[in-house]
């Protein structure tokens, strides 16, 4: 017959020093919701930014450009990046990346085929894998390979939206853009070729159409002049697009930095900053909520702690009974942190359908690392409990 | 089970109690089923050997050992289940439930492992002439009516030794006399040893060895 605690919850004293022990639920909910509250909306802005993201890992990645002045004009070589200027630009300090936007080096034309009738002519250019925003796995190609994946430039796409109208074309959405087969001529050097160019993604940080690098040093081999193709824009990624070293860098060398993108970059950052900020004081708050509970067990088992060591005199086990006496609690715990998981969801709930209008990046249900967060916090609390009643009703046995 | 004790001496008594005393300072080894009595005098140390053989005290030196269990070394868990199915006392400051009436004093001991059905509280309780008092509050009872409670709360658990520290200093004879033929029909029941610690010898305790501590 199993041992019941019935009879014992009597001797424990938990009716003392109440106010301390609701002080520590409130406080405990209420390190609980911040905690749950950043942690949704730093998911939420995650989610909204997504698009705008121009700062990866840590870095801004902007783009640099010779300006062309009255004495450079007409001397593409003087508006291009030579070795020398690529090799000078990697040797800064402030500078963890250089990659050349490499152009095509041959006429190229684009057209929609039978669906529109439509042709124009284009450019194509290249960028190291690393400095694109959004890079989708599709984005390869091989040697015999009709279809060419492209990324888009989301500007390019929001300007064909704007004339479109005008010029008698059809406005379309990103979605119908990703499914509409182009046409795409590389001409030169007397030959011809048609290919098939799919969009793929569209980049926020790069104004271009992009193919990847070996359909281009291959088309460029094919189709160019087989001269040395110079990039007149490149990439650089930087720790610090603000840097006060890479500004007065770029102006003694007249190049222009294209720093507009980076701006939704950094406010996503400051706005995190601040979530994250948030989250860890609800974080010290749950924990605050924790101590002042743990007091209030020592008190309670300090109370009883004539009951409490007789019972362990009888022969009833001490670990058996910690069990017994940290259980009592869960319940408070479980329900404090599902309410506070309840108001977490309503504010959610209101955030997307109040505030945010229902946009669709966004959800009204709680993300899962939410309710992750929750049931660990069930689990901690539960477990801190444990751990000090065993070691108060161990030491009891002992005196 | 056997219980061996070998050259015990509180801490805080001097060498010299070795040679005056019959336990202090020797082996000695009690088999399951023997009847101990220990008479003592005031300040001679009863209650510390009862302490320390119910392994509630280790301020000693030498060892205490049931069967190959080392009384002072066993873990807090080991000790629990050693108390529930092995060793029973009777403290001579009672330690009762004060707030618990005497049939919740009783049951807490009695599911722990019980021995009898919760029916036999009332019938021992009746044999000893408390059983009205099932139902009142512990601290509401007297010494005497206390003591009685106390020496059935350790009748509740198998046993193979019961330890008796002054079990009647608030009964009268005719009551001590009654709760002593109680207890040795228990001993008896699960063939074991009742080790009684006592001012002085009584008559009615059908010991098997005496010594003077």
């Amino acid at each position: 017959m199993a041992v019941s605690f019935k009879p014992i919850k009597p001797l424990l004293q938990t009716g003392t020093n109440s106010a301390s022990r609701w002080f520590s639920y409130v406080g405990l909910g209420i390190g609980v919701l911040l905690l749950l509250c950043s942690i949704q909306m730093f998911i939420n802005i995650q989610r909204l930014l997504k698009e705008g993201s121009i700062r990866k890992d840590g870095f801004d990645y902007i783009s640099l450009t010779k300006s062309v002045t009255n004495e450079t004009m007409g001397t593409p070589d003087r508006n291009q990046f030579s070795d020398k200027d690529l090799a000078e630009l990697r040797a800064q300090p402030f500078i963890d990346g250089v990659s050349p936007l490499l152009p095509n080096d041959f006429r190229v034309t684009l057209g929609a085929g039978s669906v529109l009738a439509f042709n124009t002519d284009m450019f194509l250019e290249t960028l190291d894998d690393e400095f694109i925003d959004t890079l989708p796995p599709t984005f390869k190609w091989q040697e015999g390979q009709t279809n060419i994946p492209l990324i888009l430039s989301s500007d390019f796409f929001e300007i064909y939206n704007v004339f479109a109208p005008g010029q008698g074309l059809p406005q379309i959405s990103r979605e119908t853009a990703m499914g509409i087969p182009v046409q795409i001529t590389c001409e030169g050097n007397g030959v011809s070729e048609v290919f098939i160019g799919k969009i793929v993604a569209f980049s926020d940080r790069v104004n271009s159409v992009l193919v990847p690098k070996n359909f281009l040093i291959w088309s460029n081999r094919k189709f160019g002049k087989g001269e040395d193709v110079k990039a007149s824009r490149i990439f650089v990624k930087t720790k610090d697009a603000n840097s006060t070293e890479l500004l007065r860098f770029a102006d003694s060398r007249k190049y222009s930095l294209n720093k507009d993108k980076t701006l939704l970059g950094r406010n996503k950052m400051v706005i995190q900053g601040i979530f994250s900020g948030l989250g860890i004081f609800g974080l010290l708050v749950v924990l605050l909520a924790l101590m002042l509970f743990s007091f209030y067990l020592q008190l309670v088992i300090a109370r009883s702690r004539d009951s409490l060591q007789l019972l362990l005199t009888l022969g009833y086990s001490p670990g058996w009974l910690s069990r017994k006496v940290s259980a009592l609690f869960i319940p408070v715990y479980a329900t404090v942190v599902i309410a506070a998981v309840l108001v977490t969801q309503l504010m959610q709930w209101s955030f997307h359908h109040l505030v945010m209008y229902n946009r669709p990046e966004l959800s009204s249900v709680l993300h899962w690392s939410v309710l992750c967060v929750a049931f660990l916090l069930i689990l901690l609390s539960v477990f801190t409990n444990n751990r000090l009643v065993r070691s108060l009703l161990y030491k009891l046995h002992n005196n | 089970m056997r219980l061996a004790i070998s050259k015990l001496l509180p801490t805080y008594f001097e060498r010299s109690r070795t040679e005056t005393s019959e336990i202090w300072g020797k082996d000695l080894v009690w088999q399951k089923g023997e009847m101990i009595k220990i008479v003592a005098p005031s300040g001679s140390g009863k209650s510390s050997l009862v302490n320390f053989l119910y392994g509630m005290r280790k301020d000693y030196e030498g060892s205490i050992l049931y069967d190959q269990h080392q009384v002072d070394t066993t873990d807090a868990e080991s000790m629990a289940v050693l108390r529930k199915d092995h060793l029973s006392i009777v403290f001579q400051d009672l330690r009762l439930f004060p707030n618990q009436t005497v049939q919740d004093n009783l049951e807490l001991k009695r599911q722990l492992n019980p021995y009898h059905p919760k029916e036999k509280i009332a019938e021992m309780a009746e044999r000893l002439g408390i059983g009205k008092k099932l139902s009142s509050l512990a601290k509401t009872c007297s010494y005497g009516e206390q003591q009685r409670v106390a020496i059935i709360r350790a009748l509740m658990q198998p046993f193979d030794f019961l330890l008796l520290d002054e079990p009647f200093s608030h009964l009268d004879n005719r009551n001590a006399e009654l709760a002593m033929q109680l207890m040795l029909e228990e001993a008896g029941a699960r063939q074991a040893s009742i080790i009684f610690a006592d001012l002085e010898r009584i008559e009615f305790f059908p010991f098997t060895s005496l010594y003077h501590l």
